[in-house]
Protein backbone atom coordinates (compact mmCIF):
# COMPACT_ATOMS: atom_id res chain seq x y z
CA UNK A 1 0.00 0.00 0.00
CA UNK A 2 2.79 2.37 1.01
CA UNK A 3 4.65 1.55 -2.18
CA UNK A 4 1.59 2.30 -4.30
CA UNK A 5 1.20 5.63 -2.52
CA UNK A 6 4.81 6.62 -2.93
CA UNK A 7 4.76 5.66 -6.60
CA UNK A 8 1.62 7.77 -7.04
CA UNK A 9 3.31 10.64 -5.22
CA UNK A 10 6.46 10.34 -7.28
CA UNK A 11 4.39 10.26 -10.44
CA UNK A 12 2.48 13.39 -9.48
CA UNK A 13 5.74 15.19 -8.74
CA UNK A 14 7.28 14.16 -12.05
CA UNK A 15 4.21 15.10 -14.03
CA UNK A 16 3.68 18.40 -12.27
CA UNK A 17 4.61 21.62 -14.01
CA UNK A 18 8.22 22.67 -14.01
CA UNK A 19 7.47 25.69 -11.83
CA UNK A 20 4.88 24.17 -9.50
CA UNK A 21 7.11 23.44 -6.52
CA UNK A 22 7.24 27.12 -5.66
CA UNK A 23 4.39 29.00 -7.28
CA UNK A 24 3.63 32.70 -7.60
CA UNK A 25 0.00 32.39 -6.53
CA UNK A 26 -2.20 29.33 -6.10
CA UNK A 27 -3.36 29.49 -9.73
CA UNK A 28 -0.22 30.90 -11.35
CA UNK A 29 3.17 29.24 -11.72
CA UNK A 30 4.67 31.45 -14.39
CA UNK A 31 3.94 34.22 -16.87
CA UNK A 32 5.49 34.51 -20.29
CA UNK A 33 6.77 37.99 -21.28
CA UNK A 34 9.05 39.61 -23.78
CA UNK A 35 12.14 41.48 -22.70
CA UNK A 36 13.96 43.28 -25.51
CA UNK A 37 12.64 40.75 -28.02
CA UNK A 38 13.43 37.66 -25.98
CA UNK A 39 10.69 35.46 -24.54
CA UNK A 40 11.16 35.03 -20.81
CA UNK A 41 9.17 33.07 -18.24
CA UNK A 42 8.67 34.90 -14.98
CA UNK A 43 8.51 32.25 -12.26
CA UNK A 44 10.12 31.66 -8.88
CA UNK A 45 13.40 29.92 -8.10
CA UNK A 46 12.37 26.30 -7.53
CA UNK A 47 15.17 25.33 -5.14
CA UNK A 48 13.56 25.62 -1.70
CA UNK A 49 16.99 25.91 -0.11
CA UNK A 50 17.95 28.96 -2.13
CA UNK A 51 19.06 32.01 -0.15
CA UNK A 52 19.04 35.61 -1.26
CA UNK A 53 22.67 36.62 -1.66
CA UNK A 54 24.62 39.57 -3.01
CA UNK A 55 23.70 43.25 -3.05
CA UNK A 56 20.02 42.79 -2.27
CA UNK A 57 20.64 40.66 0.82
CA UNK A 58 22.28 43.73 2.33
CA UNK A 59 20.38 45.13 5.29
CA UNK A 60 22.57 48.05 6.38
CA UNK A 61 21.50 51.19 4.60
CA UNK A 62 22.69 54.71 5.37
CA UNK A 63 19.96 57.21 6.13
CA UNK A 64 19.93 60.11 5.25
CA UNK A 65 20.04 58.66 1.76
CA UNK A 66 18.31 55.31 2.01
CA UNK A 67 15.56 56.07 4.48
CA UNK A 68 12.48 53.88 4.78
CA UNK A 69 9.63 55.07 2.61
CA UNK A 70 5.99 55.28 3.69
CA UNK A 71 3.58 52.73 2.23
CA UNK A 72 2.09 55.54 0.15
CA UNK A 73 3.48 58.99 -0.64
CA UNK A 74 0.43 60.31 -2.46
CA UNK A 75 -3.23 59.41 -1.85
CA UNK A 76 -3.85 59.32 -5.59
CA UNK A 77 -1.17 56.73 -6.36
CA UNK A 78 -2.00 53.14 -5.52
CA UNK A 79 0.74 50.96 -4.04
CA UNK A 80 1.00 47.40 -5.34
CA UNK A 81 2.92 44.21 -4.55
CA UNK A 82 4.47 41.40 -6.57
CA UNK A 83 1.21 39.61 -7.42
CA UNK A 84 -0.19 42.81 -8.91
CA UNK A 85 3.04 43.45 -10.83
CA UNK A 86 2.99 39.96 -12.37
CA UNK A 87 -0.70 40.26 -13.27
CA UNK A 88 -0.04 43.71 -14.74
CA UNK A 89 2.70 42.25 -16.93
CA UNK A 90 0.38 39.43 -18.01
CA UNK A 91 -2.66 41.59 -18.76
CA UNK A 92 -1.34 45.08 -19.49
CA UNK A 93 2.24 44.82 -20.73
CA UNK A 94 1.54 41.77 -22.90
CA UNK A 95 -1.36 43.62 -24.52
CA UNK A 96 0.59 46.85 -25.09
CA UNK A 97 -1.59 48.70 -22.60
CA UNK A 98 1.01 49.28 -19.96
CA UNK A 99 4.68 49.28 -19.08
CA UNK A 100 6.76 48.54 -15.99
CA UNK A 101 9.32 51.27 -15.30
CA UNK A 102 12.62 50.67 -13.55
CA UNK A 103 13.47 54.11 -12.08
CA UNK A 104 16.96 53.11 -10.97
CA UNK A 105 20.13 54.43 -12.60
CA UNK A 106 20.97 52.96 -16.00
CA UNK A 107 23.95 51.04 -14.63
CA UNK A 108 21.79 49.01 -12.25
CA UNK A 109 19.12 48.42 -14.91
CA UNK A 110 21.76 47.10 -17.29
CA UNK A 111 23.07 44.71 -14.65
CA UNK A 112 19.79 43.12 -13.65
CA UNK A 113 16.12 44.04 -13.89
CA UNK A 114 12.53 42.80 -13.80
CA UNK A 115 11.61 41.18 -17.15
CA UNK A 116 9.79 43.52 -19.55
CA UNK A 117 10.71 46.70 -17.66
CA UNK A 118 12.05 49.75 -19.41
CA UNK A 119 14.52 52.09 -17.77
CA UNK A 120 13.61 55.67 -17.00
CA UNK A 121 16.18 56.83 -14.45
CA UNK A 122 14.59 59.10 -11.82
CA UNK A 123 17.21 61.76 -12.58
CA UNK A 124 15.56 62.41 -15.94
CA UNK A 125 12.49 63.84 -14.20
CA UNK A 126 14.50 67.07 -13.80
CA UNK A 127 15.26 67.22 -17.51
CA UNK A 128 12.41 68.90 -19.45
CA UNK A 129 13.51 67.80 -22.90
CA UNK A 130 14.08 64.20 -21.83
CA UNK A 131 10.70 64.15 -20.10
CA UNK A 132 8.97 65.32 -23.28
CA UNK A 133 10.51 62.40 -25.16
CA UNK A 134 9.61 59.97 -22.39
CA UNK A 135 6.02 61.20 -22.33
CA UNK A 136 5.78 60.68 -26.09
CA UNK A 137 6.83 57.03 -25.62
CA UNK A 138 4.18 56.65 -22.91
CA UNK A 139 1.41 57.85 -25.21
CA UNK A 140 1.25 61.50 -24.17
CA UNK A 141 1.02 63.97 -27.06
CA UNK A 142 2.50 67.46 -26.76
CA UNK A 143 0.20 69.95 -28.41
CA UNK A 144 1.54 72.92 -30.42
CA UNK A 145 0.61 75.28 -27.58
CA UNK A 146 2.91 73.39 -25.21
CA UNK A 147 0.22 71.58 -23.21
CA UNK A 148 -0.13 67.80 -23.12
CA UNK A 149 -2.91 65.50 -24.25
CA UNK A 150 -2.89 62.66 -21.73
CA UNK A 151 -5.97 60.84 -23.05
CA UNK A 152 -3.93 57.99 -24.48
CA UNK A 153 -1.38 57.76 -21.67
CA UNK A 154 -0.65 54.09 -20.92
CA UNK A 155 -0.73 52.40 -17.50
CA UNK A 156 2.49 52.39 -15.49
CA UNK A 157 4.01 50.57 -12.56
CA UNK A 158 7.10 52.31 -11.20
CA UNK A 159 9.70 50.70 -8.94
CA UNK A 160 13.26 51.25 -7.75
CA UNK A 161 15.67 49.47 -5.39
CA UNK A 162 13.49 48.70 -2.40
CA UNK A 163 11.29 50.09 0.38
CA UNK A 164 14.20 52.35 1.36
CA UNK A 165 14.48 53.95 -2.06
CA UNK A 166 12.82 57.26 -2.98
CA UNK A 167 13.60 57.27 -6.71
CA UNK A 168 10.15 55.95 -7.71
CA UNK A 169 8.54 58.80 -5.83
CA UNK A 170 10.77 61.32 -7.60
CA UNK A 171 9.94 59.94 -11.05
CA UNK A 172 6.21 59.64 -10.32
CA UNK A 173 6.12 63.20 -8.96
CA UNK A 174 7.83 64.36 -12.16
CA UNK A 175 5.23 62.58 -14.28
CA UNK A 176 2.35 64.02 -12.25
CA UNK A 177 3.75 67.52 -12.69
CA UNK A 178 3.49 67.02 -16.43
CA UNK A 179 -0.16 66.12 -16.01
CA UNK A 180 0.17 62.33 -16.23
CA UNK A 181 -3.11 60.89 -14.85
CA UNK A 182 -2.60 59.61 -11.29
CA UNK A 183 -4.98 56.70 -11.84
CA UNK A 184 -2.66 55.37 -14.53
CA UNK A 185 0.38 55.16 -12.26
CA UNK A 186 1.02 52.53 -9.61
CA UNK A 187 3.90 52.34 -7.15
CA UNK A 188 5.64 49.02 -6.47
CA UNK A 189 7.21 49.94 -3.14
CA UNK A 190 8.87 46.58 -2.45
CA UNK A 191 10.96 47.17 -5.55
CA UNK A 192 13.88 45.13 -6.76
CA UNK A 193 14.90 43.93 -3.30
CA UNK A 194 11.53 42.36 -2.49
CA UNK A 195 11.20 40.97 -6.04
CA UNK A 196 14.49 39.15 -5.52
CA UNK A 197 13.70 38.16 -1.94
CA UNK A 198 10.79 36.08 -3.30
CA UNK A 199 12.98 34.35 -5.87
CA UNK A 200 11.19 35.90 -8.86
CA UNK A 201 12.88 35.82 -12.27
CA UNK A 202 15.20 38.68 -13.27
CA UNK A 203 17.06 39.35 -16.49
CA UNK A 204 20.79 39.82 -16.28
CA UNK A 205 23.14 41.25 -18.86
CA UNK A 206 26.30 39.24 -18.95
CA UNK B 1 52.56 67.76 18.51
CA UNK B 2 50.26 65.33 20.26
CA UNK B 3 47.45 67.81 20.08
CA UNK B 4 47.87 68.19 16.35
CA UNK B 5 47.81 64.42 15.95
CA UNK B 6 44.64 64.15 17.97
CA UNK B 7 42.99 66.93 15.99
CA UNK B 8 44.00 65.29 12.74
CA UNK B 9 42.65 61.94 13.91
CA UNK B 10 39.40 63.60 14.93
CA UNK B 11 38.88 65.11 11.50
CA UNK B 12 39.88 61.90 9.78
CA UNK B 13 37.33 59.89 11.75
CA UNK B 14 34.55 62.47 11.53
CA UNK B 15 33.27 61.50 8.08
CA UNK B 16 33.21 57.81 9.08
CA UNK B 17 30.86 58.55 11.96
CA UNK B 18 28.80 60.84 9.79
CA UNK B 19 28.37 58.16 7.10
CA UNK B 20 27.71 55.26 9.43
CA UNK B 21 24.30 56.54 10.44
CA UNK B 22 21.51 54.15 9.47
CA UNK B 23 18.47 56.11 10.55
CA UNK B 24 14.87 55.03 10.04
CA UNK B 25 13.82 58.28 8.40
CA UNK B 26 15.63 61.59 8.09
CA UNK B 27 14.06 62.75 11.34
CA UNK B 28 14.19 59.52 13.33
CA UNK B 29 17.25 57.51 14.29
CA UNK B 30 15.39 55.21 16.68
CA UNK B 31 12.05 54.81 18.38
CA UNK B 32 11.47 53.70 21.94
CA UNK B 33 8.22 51.94 22.65
CA UNK B 34 6.84 50.61 25.87
CA UNK B 35 4.87 47.40 26.08
CA UNK B 36 3.69 45.98 29.40
CA UNK B 37 6.11 48.18 31.30
CA UNK B 38 9.04 47.05 29.20
CA UNK B 39 10.98 49.33 26.92
CA UNK B 40 12.00 48.28 23.44
CA UNK B 41 14.23 50.27 21.14
CA UNK B 42 13.43 49.99 17.44
CA UNK B 43 16.29 50.91 15.14
CA UNK B 44 18.02 49.81 11.99
CA UNK B 45 21.14 47.68 12.05
CA UNK B 46 24.38 49.62 12.46
CA UNK B 47 27.45 49.34 10.31
CA UNK B 48 28.19 49.23 6.62
CA UNK B 49 28.15 45.78 5.09
CA UNK B 50 25.67 43.74 7.03
CA UNK B 51 23.82 40.98 5.15
CA UNK B 52 20.79 38.88 6.00
CA UNK B 53 21.87 35.25 6.20
CA UNK B 54 19.34 33.63 8.53
CA UNK B 55 16.30 31.60 7.42
CA UNK B 56 14.52 34.79 6.37
CA UNK B 57 16.88 35.13 3.43
CA UNK B 58 15.28 32.00 1.93
CA UNK B 59 13.56 32.96 -1.33
CA UNK B 60 11.44 29.94 -2.17
CA UNK B 61 8.99 28.50 0.29
CA UNK B 62 7.17 25.44 -1.07
CA UNK B 63 3.64 25.64 -2.49
CA UNK B 64 1.31 24.64 -1.03
CA UNK B 65 0.93 26.13 1.49
CA UNK B 66 3.05 29.14 0.59
CA UNK B 67 2.15 31.60 -2.17
CA UNK B 68 2.89 35.29 -2.65
CA UNK B 69 0.07 37.23 -1.04
CA UNK B 70 -1.97 39.96 -2.71
CA UNK B 71 -1.04 43.48 -1.62
CA UNK B 72 -4.40 43.88 0.09
CA UNK B 73 -6.42 41.29 2.01
CA UNK B 74 -9.65 43.21 1.59
CA UNK B 75 -10.67 46.66 0.37
CA UNK B 76 -11.34 48.07 3.83
CA UNK B 77 -8.22 46.67 5.49
CA UNK B 78 -5.22 48.99 5.16
CA UNK B 79 -1.88 47.46 4.29
CA UNK B 80 0.95 48.86 6.38
CA UNK B 81 4.66 49.29 5.75
CA UNK B 82 7.37 49.63 8.38
CA UNK B 83 6.81 53.35 9.09
CA UNK B 84 3.11 52.78 9.66
CA UNK B 85 3.88 49.87 12.00
CA UNK B 86 6.24 52.08 14.02
CA UNK B 87 3.67 54.89 14.16
CA UNK B 88 1.04 52.38 15.35
CA UNK B 89 3.35 51.27 18.17
CA UNK B 90 4.57 54.73 19.10
CA UNK B 91 1.08 56.18 19.34
CA UNK B 92 -0.35 53.03 20.95
CA UNK B 93 -3.09 52.80 18.36
CA UNK B 94 -4.03 49.23 19.22
CA UNK B 95 -2.83 45.65 19.51
CA UNK B 96 0.09 44.46 17.36
CA UNK B 97 -0.48 40.76 16.70
CA UNK B 98 2.10 38.20 15.60
CA UNK B 99 -0.25 35.70 13.92
CA UNK B 100 2.37 32.97 13.54
CA UNK B 101 2.54 29.75 15.51
CA UNK B 102 4.00 30.15 18.99
CA UNK B 103 7.19 28.25 18.12
CA UNK B 104 8.04 30.98 15.58
CA UNK B 105 7.17 33.79 17.97
CA UNK B 106 9.44 32.34 20.63
CA UNK B 107 12.41 32.26 18.26
CA UNK B 108 12.15 35.88 17.18
CA UNK B 109 9.47 38.48 16.75
CA UNK B 110 8.93 42.18 16.19
CA UNK B 111 9.19 44.20 19.39
CA UNK B 112 5.83 45.24 20.73
CA UNK B 113 3.87 42.31 19.32
CA UNK B 114 1.78 39.77 21.17
CA UNK B 115 1.33 36.25 19.86
CA UNK B 116 -2.15 35.12 18.83
CA UNK B 117 -1.60 32.27 16.35
CA UNK B 118 -3.83 32.61 13.26
CA UNK B 119 -5.46 29.24 14.01
CA UNK B 120 -7.10 30.78 17.06
CA UNK B 121 -9.21 32.95 14.76
CA UNK B 122 -10.13 30.13 12.39
CA UNK B 123 -12.28 28.02 14.69
CA UNK B 124 -15.54 28.76 16.45
CA UNK B 125 -14.58 27.84 20.01
CA UNK B 126 -13.89 29.22 23.51
CA UNK B 127 -10.26 29.92 22.70
CA UNK B 128 -11.26 32.26 19.88
CA UNK B 129 -14.07 33.81 21.92
CA UNK B 130 -11.68 34.61 24.77
CA UNK B 131 -9.19 36.16 22.37
CA UNK B 132 -11.93 38.32 20.84
CA UNK B 133 -13.25 39.38 24.24
CA UNK B 134 -9.71 40.43 25.20
CA UNK B 135 -9.68 42.62 22.10
CA UNK B 136 -12.86 44.36 23.24
CA UNK B 137 -15.56 42.35 21.48
CA UNK B 138 -18.75 41.36 23.30
CA UNK B 139 -20.86 38.27 22.77
CA UNK B 140 -24.56 38.43 23.54
CA UNK B 141 -26.74 35.35 23.01
CA UNK B 142 -24.44 34.10 20.30
CA UNK B 143 -24.20 37.46 18.51
CA UNK B 144 -20.98 39.44 18.39
CA UNK B 145 -20.82 43.15 19.09
CA UNK B 146 -17.62 44.69 17.76
CA UNK B 147 -18.49 48.35 18.35
CA UNK B 148 -15.85 48.83 21.06
CA UNK B 149 -13.17 46.58 19.66
CA UNK B 150 -9.52 47.69 19.62
CA UNK B 151 -7.70 48.27 16.34
CA UNK B 152 -5.50 45.30 15.51
CA UNK B 153 -2.43 45.10 13.29
CA UNK B 154 -1.40 41.63 12.12
CA UNK B 155 1.78 40.22 10.61
CA UNK B 156 3.37 36.86 9.94
CA UNK B 157 6.55 35.58 8.28
CA UNK B 158 6.54 37.60 5.08
CA UNK B 159 4.83 38.46 1.83
CA UNK B 160 4.73 34.70 1.10
CA UNK B 161 2.88 33.88 4.30
CA UNK B 162 -0.90 33.42 4.28
CA UNK B 163 -1.40 33.20 8.03
CA UNK B 164 -2.23 36.81 8.88
CA UNK B 165 -4.43 37.15 5.74
CA UNK B 166 -6.28 33.96 6.80
CA UNK B 167 -6.87 35.39 10.27
CA UNK B 168 -8.12 38.70 8.83
CA UNK B 169 -10.47 36.92 6.42
CA UNK B 170 -11.89 34.78 9.25
CA UNK B 171 -12.46 37.91 11.33
CA UNK B 172 -14.20 39.70 8.46
CA UNK B 173 -16.54 36.71 8.17
CA UNK B 174 -17.76 37.06 11.74
CA UNK B 175 -18.22 40.81 11.41
CA UNK B 176 -15.02 42.31 12.84
CA UNK B 177 -14.93 45.80 11.24
CA UNK B 178 -12.43 46.01 8.38
CA UNK B 179 -11.47 49.55 9.40
CA UNK B 180 -10.27 48.16 12.73
CA UNK B 181 -7.83 45.77 11.07
CA UNK B 182 -4.44 46.53 9.52
CA UNK B 183 -2.12 44.16 7.67
CA UNK B 184 1.68 44.41 7.76
CA UNK B 185 2.25 42.35 4.62
CA UNK B 186 6.05 42.54 4.62
CA UNK B 187 6.09 40.70 7.94
CA UNK B 188 9.18 39.73 9.86
CA UNK B 189 11.08 39.04 6.61
CA UNK B 190 10.74 42.54 5.16
CA UNK B 191 11.26 43.97 8.63
CA UNK B 192 14.75 42.45 8.58
CA UNK B 193 15.44 43.11 4.91
CA UNK B 194 15.11 46.86 5.40
CA UNK B 195 17.47 46.62 8.34
CA UNK B 196 15.41 46.35 11.50
CA UNK B 197 16.56 44.08 14.27
CA UNK B 198 14.26 41.44 15.72
CA UNK B 199 13.32 40.80 19.30
CA UNK B 200 14.62 37.48 20.64
CA UNK B 201 12.62 36.63 23.77
CA UNK B 202 14.82 33.80 25.10
CA UNK B 203 17.97 35.84 24.77
CA UNK B 204 16.44 38.57 26.86
CA UNK B 205 15.32 36.19 29.57
CA UNK B 206 18.87 35.01 30.13
CA UNK B 207 20.28 38.52 30.36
Amino acid sequence: MKLVLSIALLFSILSAGKYDRVKITEDMSYVLVYHKGHAIKIHRIQDIKNHLTGTYAKISYPCPGQCIQPISFNDQIETVGEVEVVKFIKNQVNNNKGVVIDARPKKLYNQETIPSSINIPFSLSQNTKAMDNILAVLGVVKKPNGTFNVKKAINLIVYCNGPWCSKSEQLITGLLKKGYPADKIKYYRGGFQMWKSLGLTTVKTK
Amino acid sequence: MRNIQQTLLFFLLLPIFAIAQNNITEEKSSVTIEVDGKEHIIKRVEGKDVYLTNEFSLTSRPSPPFYIQAFKVSKGVDTYGELEVIDFLEKKKGVFIDARLTSWFEKSNIAGSVNIPFKVFLSDDTKRDNALIKLGAKKNKGTWNFSKVKTILLYCNGAWCGQSPAAIKALIEIGFPEKKMKYYRGGIQSWQLVGFTVNVPNKEATK
